[in-house]
């Protein structure tokens, strides 16, 4: 089998706050060579990382906005995040939950953290990520999937060395809780120090990983330390990671669709007359109501 | 190149030569605005027309009770001044600033005639502007004296269809003269009819 290599390491940005609720290093897509295209069907990629936030009586977060075209995917590392749509959808993430929001036809939906975590105020640490929907589901019903970490399973790791969470897709012979609509693959790797976990990924899939606890070794030879991003190259299927501090590290590889992408703020299509009509449906309350 | 917006907008609207059109462009300043500084305030003389390359600019005015009132949004492509200041030499009435971190080209008091110079069809699509700015105010000025808040807010999504997605509802509301509340229920009356 031949080893995937590394093909950059990046290292977080510059934050910015997203509502004031999130501050977040964006990598994807506009780190370098972590554009749409290149990231495939992963289009955004918003890492919030350990921040603590002050004791708020009012939540912070994002108010009421719309999304049409693909799925966000929100997954808590610390703290907690409300959520609430216009489809209905809705609930509270905590410490390992992941909220799987399919927008799809459109939602307007709002994030904050959750009352009680904004009360006590402390350390938040997030990600958010957008996967692109194939064009023939992107206007198809939205749907709300609320992860719980219990239900999500856990592939051991030789010799009390960690687990790997299966969020989507499958690792080794344990399947992820998670529907997708295009095959990809999500994981939480959460290993101990000098403890190892190999992967294998078609060469086609686009594939990165995001450490987000500790630091860690890929394939023997490249470092990468906390909050750093790894992206492979397209060659290859199989790498090895080694922790060299108690790590956690989100592993992600999705086959591209291969189609036009059309994106302009929360609407993410396939042609201009789509985004046209996004803005329009939108202005029309077409996606709904949402106080 | 920030400047091949305001070329690529005249390209799409009259025959142009590229590179004497260009030329003049190439000499005009290129200011970057952080959101909330002020291009023009009260009883200054505006001196500027103002071309928005990137962000969002806002004219307003500020009423005896201290209630902004907001007359006209300018995003991207927009030419956005206080005429009756610039061309009449008159202290203005009237606040430009920035809703977001914008980048604006600052145009001379004669931009037009230096454009006219290296492209006489200027004049004409100048005229042409005029005319619809003349027209869209004649438009908001029926809409304030007698549409519903529905049909202003209609109006409204069609002039600036991104515009929600940026601006608070209290700024949208202000520029459709009616409250943040009406604009809401508005909203919420549309969703509930285009409910499938």
């Amino acid at each position: 089998m031949i080893t995937k290599k590394v093909e950059l390491v990046v290292a977080p940005k510059e934050p910015h706050f997203v509502g004031d609720g999130f501050r977040v290093h964006n990598f994807i897509p506009s780190g370098f060579r972590l554009d749409m295209k290149r990231m495939d069907p992963f289009i955004m990629l918003d890492y919030n990382s350990k921040y603590n936030f002050p004791p708020s009586k009012e939540p912070k977060g994002v108010g009421v906005h719309p999304h049409r075209g693909f799925e966000t995917v929100t997954i808590a590392y610390k703290g907690k995040v409300a959520h609430h749509d216009s489809s209905g959808g809705g609930g509270v993430i905590g410490e390992g939950d992941i909220q799987w929001m399919t927008a799809a036809s459109g939602v307007l939906h709002k994030e904050y953290h959750e009352e009680n975590f904004s009360k006590a105020g402390g350390i938040f640490q997030m990600v958010q990520l957008w996967v692109n929907l194939p064009a023939k589901d992107k206007m198809s019903a939205p749907k709300y999937q609320a992860i719980q970490n219990k239900t999500i399973k856990k592939y051991p790791i030789a010799n009390n060395g960690g687990e790997i969470e299966v969020i989507a897709g499958a690792y080794k012979n344990i399947k992820g809780v998670a529907s997708t609509f295009s095959p990809i693959h999500m994981l939480n790797a959460k290993l101990k120090t000098g403890a190892k976990a190999d992967f294998s990924f078609p060469n086609t899939y686009n594939t990165t990983l995001l450490v987000i606890e500790g630091s860690i070794t890929v394939n023997g030879l490249e470092k990468v330390p906390t909050d750093h991003l790894a992206l492979f190259e397209n060659t290859g299927e199989h790498f090895e990671i080694e922790a060299t501090d108690d790590a956690i590290v989100l592993v992600l590889s999705g086959e591209p669709l291969n189609e036009p992408i059309a994106a302009h703020g929360p609407f993410v299509m396939n042609t201009k007359q789509e985004l046209i009509d996004a803005f329009n449906d939108f202005n029309n309350g077409k996606f709904g109501y949402l106080e | 190149m920030a400047e091949n917006t305001l070329i690529r907008f005249l390209e799409s609207n009259i025959p142009i030569e590229k590179s004497a059109v260009s030329a003049y462009v190439s000499t005009l300043k290129i200011r970057k605005v952080k959101k909330g500084e002020q291009l023009l305030k009260q009883g200054d003389i505006c001196q500027h027309t103002f071309f928005v390359e990137k962000g969002l600019l806002r004219y307003f005015s500020i009423d005896k009770k201290g209630k902004e009132n907001v007359l006209q949004f300018a995003p991207e492509n927009w030419f956005i001044t206080d005429r009756e200041s610039v061309y009449f030499n008159q202290p203005s009435k009237y606040y430009i600033d920035a809703l977001e971190d914008s980048e604006v080209l600052v145009l001379e008091k004669n931009f037009v005639e230096k454009i006219s110079e290296q492209n006489n069809s200027f004049e004409e699509f100048n005229n042409k502007l005029l005319h619809n700015h003349i027209r869209s105010l004649q438009k908001r000025i029926e809409l304030l004296l007698s549409a519903t808040a529905e049909e202003r807010y209609l109006d409204f999504i069609k002039v600036y269809p991104n515009l929600l997605l940026r601006v608070p509802q209290t700024l949208i509301a202000s520029y459709l003269g009616i409250t943040p509340e009406s604009l809401s229920r508005v909203r919420k009356e549309l969703a509930t009819k285009h409910k499938k």
